[in-house]
């Protein structure tokens, strides 16, 4: 039986899924939702190709350290099939430890242009019809909470400043008339109490 | 941040207008980010296109910033401002997909 083959690119990275589709879902002949193989290439760099439940864990990995990257949070993510760290501001390792005994893990050096190729290729894959494959949990939705809680601020602020800017100059100004002291004025309530 | 005597907050579908624009504008430019990533990468290549850019964006901030804000002079010191625009440019190359507004929208709000 002929496999399908697909193609995703972007710049200097690109990943190729070849499958079959689930003929039982009756599913398009040009469908890949039975992935036999996949190859992730980099220019330069050695190509990277793994078993059909290694592509999960290994698209889970980048996203989630490319969101570790951006939230100014210590980028590192470690697992049993993949290590990511940064190694300054511009260039990123990558551990890919192989399932089988004796095999030396390899390791990449990848900077940020050839990281954002490879996320933009894993982009791709997810959102292309003709894959099926398990979705991973990218945070695509906004959280709730965190976003009433962002207008909830806003609001507040608003609702509240002004009238307590208004207060304030109130107690300010008014306090002003307490504090000034008029020398004169006693002197003369004396002269009246006692005119000699 | 900005020079403006006008504080008009935001409204909600005038800001996903935005970001619709800025991810449109990053599929567009990301050859030219990409590039500008990658000539910071090594160390010995001559960083021309980076200066470049770093030039051309203190010169955009002076112009349309307000200068004695803090924040904005935390942009223009050049020991602190490259982290900011690594991580703008990171931001940007990773939501050029077609679900890139999403992305950008959950980034903005996490940041």
């Amino acid at each position: 039986m002929i496999q399908n083959k697909l193609s995703f690119h972007q710049s200097s990275v690109s990943l190729e899924i070849i499958g079959l589709p689930d003929y039982s879902k009756n599913e398009n002949k040009d469908q890949i939702s039975i992935i036999s193989q996949w190859k992730l290439t980099i220019v330069d760099k050695p190509l990277i190709e793994g078993k059909i439940e290694h592509l999960g864990p290994i698209m889970d990995a980048f996203y989630i350290y490319s969101n570790l990257l951006i939230k100014n949070e210590i980028p590192i993510y470690e697992s049993k099939l993949i290590d990511i760290k940064a190694e300054n501001l511009h260039i990123h390792s990558i551990v890919l430890k192989s399932s089988k005994p004796k095999v030396k893990p390899l390791v990449l050096k990848i900077g940020n242009s050839l990281l954002s190729d490879t996320i933009n290729c894993f982009d791709q894959l997810n959102e292309s019809p003709k894959v099926t494959i398990k979705k991973t949990d990218i945070p695509t939705n906004i959280a709730k909470k965190l976003r009433f809680g962002l207008n909830k601020k806003v609001k507040f602020f608003n609702f509240f400043i002004p009238p307590f800017i208004a207060i304030c100059s109130l107690i300010l100004f008014s306090s002003s008339f307490i504090i000034f002291y008029n020398p004169f004025e006693n002197i003369e309530k004396k002269e009246l109490i006692n005119p000699e | 941040m900005r020079k403006s005597y006008v504080t008009n907050n935001i409204k909600p579908n005038e800001f996903d207008a935005l970001i619709r624009i800025t991810v449109e504008m990053s599929k567009y430019l990301y050859p030219y980010i990409r590039e500008i990533m990658k000539s910071k990468e090594d160390i010995e290549m001559n960083s021309v296109i980076w200066n470049d850019f770093n030039k051309r964006f203190n010169e955009l901030i002076k112009e349309r910033f307000n200068i004695d804000s803090i924040r904005v002079k935390k942009l223009l010191n050049q020991a602190e401002n490259d982290e900011i625009i690594i991580k703008s440019l990171l931001i940007l190359s990773f939501c050029i997909s077609n679900q890139g507004y999403l992305k950008l929208k959950n980034f903005l709000y996490d940041f």
